[in-house]
């Protein structure tokens, strides 16, 4: 989801033309317009005119520009998309692309065009290179199946030649440096080739770009040539290239590109691009090139999921208004996406188009009327009625968190090295606060109890909820299981007391139980015991060990229980 | 308030207090001391006893005198003990000179553990008194008089060590040498404190001196204040008089037994959605990535699945097995869309890395398990799981917290009965009439849906988000109805509720907030 900085005059300027829309769009009008890109307004500078937008739609990454809200506003605006020409055209005498052999394990796919008749401005630029990184970073993944270069296309000869070299065989200055370097000084060096070098680890030869006058372009996907590979506000005539791992995201991505540039008014001439063998679209590949194929939708399968009949007229011109081509037929429609687009993967993503295309507010909402019968899990219901009675019993309930540290879990509670102190521990911890799950109940309580000193006594404390038990015999590795615990803090409180409270507890929830005796490091030895109900442990209860205590600075005595209600139930 | 009445609500400490000052001639005041020597109560007692009847305006400040009392500090004792500085200084110059050593202030400073600045007071007294030179090079002599401050200093610490005693009782020399080492603010190391004692003398009003000849004249009949099992056995309660209380005092507090106010708002969250007929659902805590992300079609190369988004667990670091048929129908429909109508993502699925055992990071994960037990049809289903992510923790992001969703399945599910259910959750959960509807984004859902609702106290506020599964989600689970997926964000509703402005507030440690906070929702 990203966010993304754009100017409103920008935006505005884009949204003029036939059918469009005078300066100075009302704030509400255009959030209603977002809507239409899932857009959600994020910010507003009205004296800079700067407008934070955050894209939700993670498969739309030609929404993540200026020229592409804007674009999406006006089809709506105009009805229907206006054809790129240059996705049909066949140039005569193109430029060409020529890939060298062996790119097929490195990063083999390219695409390139050029762009003439647009004068950069200081706007546009900042809007090129913010589609770029975007385009790169996200719908890219941080450059490791696309990255884009633009250059000044007058510096450069055609044919380009993609092909792979020795990493100390080619030098050349890259963008944000002041001296030539080969590709390895660039990767162990530029801050870009340290960034971006993990991509090509394994690689004994790397990708360069180069003309005709083997001038080096880039050295995709890390870095631009400074004298070739950086674009100037003024510039007027542009090169585009994109490279990657997949083709259909490499050319998808060049004509996002291309269509940008073409709505700031840019001529977009293709570039042939010259494979060494076969493609999926053959040896010679036109790029930027429409891969969209019709896709035929039974009306049934649109008015089923939407609730409401539209018939086709409707459902044609509402997604013509979404930028779709559409034929209608009886019955069902045959719609292709535009050629920036690639994300019909089911005919549900055409029936939502159809409903933003038509605004979510066109259609009435209705109930959906077959009776069901609502209830809750019998852990629940117990846990509930656990609950019922613990307040009862004069205790104040307290939550927690789940997730906590060693020290609370286990090193507070004399657990280290036992059976009682295992949980379930967290790989890739950020902290040592938060980097294990709780095993039972007791230390959640303490952590209250050590915080509220304060608090006037008695304390008397529970909890209910989840708690995570390690158990090798598990397929998860682990039980989660609903525990309820108990804790009483005053200076005279003794082992008879809790242990009063939980004969309460057991005789309402109806369970027998005895008391064993057990020997738990928590637990002052004597004073600790293993709540048995017919044969099975089903919890702990005991007067906490002074030592307990002391690791969690609680000056005053504690007696506990912890019961599994899970353990209970079955 | 008549005299008779008032005095049946007189407590018995009162009642001693009044009969002893109206023993007395007429405007005799008693001091605090003697009241309580004369009615033989303790001095807490008279305390009490004395407040009550001032703020009944039965008794009235006569003389208020304030006596300086002087004692000793911790570091006064300390002196007592040992030697106060002045002393050392004096004595390790004496040594000195008698020696012929050089001593400096520095040597002083280092040698005695003292603080620089004490050092430089006793020098500086010390050199005041004649007691000591200051020769060349900055060494100390001693002139061989006795130093008065020294001595006055001893006899006081040994004066005072016994008991505080009054200022006023010692000379004024002493005196003097008191306030220059007592303790004052911004230098707390003195040995002596000069603390003032109050001492309040009384005398009755004229409505005291009234309930006092009344009391004496009919004397104290025979009282009880508790009315007890043994009175009421002998029906003796008949001849006894309770006491009647001063009900507009506040009770003591006592603690009570309460739900914790967070879990009541998901109570009634949950008794709400079992009204409106669904049935709760439970899932674990540890996850395989399979059914917390691989069965709702989020693509292994996602970026909520990145290590900085979700925790992933250590040891076992994956599942045996995942159950089948769903894995191997999962990994097509990913792959290239199965028998689902759809393209697939068009990527080689990692069998390995759908067995990885995460923390729960969403709740829909508890869905997608129920989607593949042959859930009922029709059928409404929901629960509230705690989940995790990977996230700083700060004021609106915790890195467990309760996330409340749900699915409905059934045959007449579509766009606008999803838009109706929501339209229900506004009104039942959020009290609001106004709903607004936006287009989503949802990896698992198409279309998706944003809720917004006009709530009656937060104004627009963003109330959840839903959208109908996937059949890429719904179909390789063996549900072909169509399905409603719905999650609730409650917690801003919860914070309001609660009157608490940081996420983490929701699971404080603070027992004094968790019991004064009323949770009304």
């Amino acid at each position: 989801m990203p966010t993304i900085t754009i100017f409103k005059d920008d935006l505005e300027s884009l949204l003029t033309g036939e059918g469009g829309v005078d300066r100075g769009i009302p704030m509400a009008q255009l959030e209603e317009w977002l809507m239409l890109v899932k857009g959600e307004l994020k910010g507003h500078n009205p004296e800079t005119g700067e407008l934070r937008i955050e894209l939700q739609d993670s498969n739309r990454p030609d929404l993540w520009c200026c020229e592409g809200i804007a674009r999406q506003i006006r089809i709506k605006q105009q009805g229907r998309l206006k054809p790129y020409a240059f996705f049909a055209k066949t140039p005569t005498s193109p430029h060409h692309l020529i890939v060298k052999p062996g790119l097929e394990q490195v990063r083999p796919y390219v695409a390139a065009c050029t762009a003439k008749g647009y004068r950069v401005t200081e706007k546009g630029l900042a809007q090129l290179i913010q589609t770029q990184e975007k385009l790169a970073d996200i719908f890219g993944r941080k450059r490791k199946t696309v990255s884009i270069g633009i250059y000044q296309l007058r510096n450069i000869s055609f044919p380009v030649t993609y092909e792979l070299v020795k990493p100390d065989e080619v030098r050349f200055t890259p963008l944000g440096m002041e001296t030539a370097m080969t590709l390895s000084e660039i990767l162990m060096v530029h801050p870009k080739g340290l960034e971006y070098g993990p991509i090509l680890a394994v690689q004994s030869l790397l990708p360069i770009l180069r003309d005709a006058k083997a001038q080096p372009l880039s050295f995709p996907p890390i870095i631009n040539s400074r004298e070739i590979g950086e674009v100037r506000v003024g510039d007027d005539e542009l090169f585009v290239e994109v490279t990657g791992t997949d083709l259909r995201m490499v050319i998808l991505s060049l004509n996002i590109f291309a269509a940008n540039l073409a709505d700031r008014g840019a001529t977009i001439e293709p570039v042939e691009v010259r494979y060494p063998t076969s493609t999926m679209l053959g040896t010679r590949v036109k790029t930027p090139q429409d891969l969209g194929k019709p896709a035929t939708i039974r009306m049934k399968a649109i008015e089923q999921a939407l609730g409401q009949e539209l018939g086709e007229a409707l459902v044609k011109q509402a997604l013509e208004a979404y930028g779709y081509d559409v034929s209608a037929e009886k019955g069902s429609v045959k719609a292709k996406l535009p050629p920036y687009r690639h994300d019909l993967m089911h005919t549900m993503d055409v029936v939502e188009d159809v409903a933003m295309s038509r605004g979510y507010a066109e259609f009435t909402p209705v109930m959906p009327a077959q009776f069901t019968v609502g209830g809750l899990s019998a852990i629940e219901q117990l846990s509930d009625r656990s609950r019922e009675l613990m307040v009862g019993l004069g205790f104040q309930e307290i939550i927690s968190n789940i997730l906590g540290s060693p020290d609370q879990y286990c090193r507070g509670m004399r657990l280290e090295g036992t059976e009682w102190g295992r949980t379930v521990e967290v790989d890739n911890v950020m902290s040592l606060s938060f980097s294990c799950l709780r095993q039972w109940m007791l230390p959640s309580l303490l952590r209250i109890e050590a915080a509220s000193s304060r608090a006037f006594y008695p304390h008397r404390l529970f909890e209910a909820g989840d708690v995570a038990i390690p158990d090798g015999t598990h397929e998860l590795g682990s039980r989660t299981e609903t525990v309820v615990g108990a804790l009483i803090a005053h200076a005279t409180t003794h082992f008879s007391e809790i242990h009063s409270c939980l004969d309460v507890l057991c005789y309402y929830l109806g369970k027998d139980y005895s008391l064993e005796p057990l020997q738990h490091p928590s637990f002052l030895e004597g004073r600790a015991g293993r709540i048995l109900v017919s044969g099975k442990s089903v919890g702990v209860i005991g007067e906490v060990h002074p030592e307990v205590l002391e690791r969690w600075q609680i000056s005053m005595p504690v007696v506990a229980f912890d019961l599994n209600l899970s353990q209970l139930l079955s | 308030m008549d005299i008779s009445t008032l005095i049946d609500s007189l407590h018995p400490l009162e009642i001693k207090v009044l009969t002893t000052l109206g023993l007395r001639p007429s405007g005799t005041a008693l001091d605090s001391e003697q009241l309580a020597g004369a009615a033989e109560l303790e001095a807490s007692q008279l305390s009490m006893a004395v407040e009550w009847l001032l703020a009944k305006s039965l008794i009235t400040v006569q003389t208020e005198t304030v006596t300086p009392i002087v004692s000793l500090t911790k570091i006064g004792e300390e002196y007592h003990q040992t030697a106060s500085p002045i002393e050392r200084v004096l004595a390790a110059a004496r040594e000195a000179t008698g020696t012929g050593k050089r001593l400096t202030i520095p040597d002083l400073q280092s040698q005695g553990g003292l603080d620089p600045s004490v050092v430089s007071k006793a020098v500086g007294r010390l050199k005041k008194e004649g007691v000591v030179l200051i020769i060349q090079g900055g060494c100390i002599e001693t002139t061989g008089r006795p130093s008065p401050t020294a001595e006055a200093l001893r006899t006081l610490l040994e004066e005072i060590h016994d008991s505080p005693k009054e200022l006023k009782s010692f000379p004024e020399a002493h005196r003097e040498v008191i306030e220059d080492f007592a303790v004052k603010r911004g230098n707390a190391k003195e040995p002596f404190r000069v603390d003032e004692r109050v001492a309040r003398s009384f005398i009755l009003s004229p409505d005291g001196a009234g309930a006092a000849a009344q009391l004496l004249t009919q004397g104290v009949a025979e009282e009880v204040s508790q009315l007890t099992p043994d009175l009421l056995k002998d029906g003796s309660w008949r001849q006894t008089r309770l006491r009647k209380y001063t009900i507009s005092l506040r009770p003591p507090r006592i603690g009570t037994g309460k739900k914790h106010p967070y879990r009541e708002f998901l109570d009634t969250v949950k008794t709400k959605l079992v009204s409106m007929g669904f049935q709760e659902m439970r899932g674990a805590l540890v996850e395989t990535e399979f059914w917390d992300m691989d069965a709702l079609f989020m693509p292994q190369f996602h970026p909520a699945r990145d290590i900085h988004d979700v925790y992933f667990v250590k040891e076992p670091s994956h599942t045996t097995a995942v159950d089948e048929p769903f894995l191997s129908r999962v990994a097509k429909v990913h792959e290239n869309g199965a028998e689902t109508g759809s393209a697939g993502w068009g990527y080689s699925f990692d069998v390995h890395r759908a067995k990885r055992l995460v923390l729960r990071s969403q709740g829909t994960a508890v869905s997608a398990r129920t989607l593949a037990a042959s859930p009922h049809i029709p059928g409404k289903y929901f629960s509230i799981a705690r989940c995790f992510r990977y996230d700083q923790v700060d004021a609106t992001h915790a890195t467990d917290f309760f996330q409340v969703e749900g699915i409905v399945l059934g045959e007449d599910i579509n766009f606008r009965t999803l838009l109706g259910l929501l339209n229900l959750f506004a009104r039942e959960v959020a009290q609001a009439k106004e709903v607004k509807f936006l287009p989503a984004y949802f990896p698992f859902t198409e279309p998706s849906v944003e809720m917004h609702v006009r709530h009656p106290r937060l104004g627009w506020m963003e109330l959840g988000g839903a959208g109908l599964f996937r059949s890429e989600v719904t179909l390789p689970l063996g549900v072909t109805v169509p399905v409603i997926a719905w999650g609730l964000g409650l917690d801003r509703m919860a914070m309001v509720a609660l009157g608490i402005h940081d996420i983490r507030e929701l699971f404080t440690d603070n027992l004094e907030l968790i019991r004064t906070t009323r949770g009304l929702f």
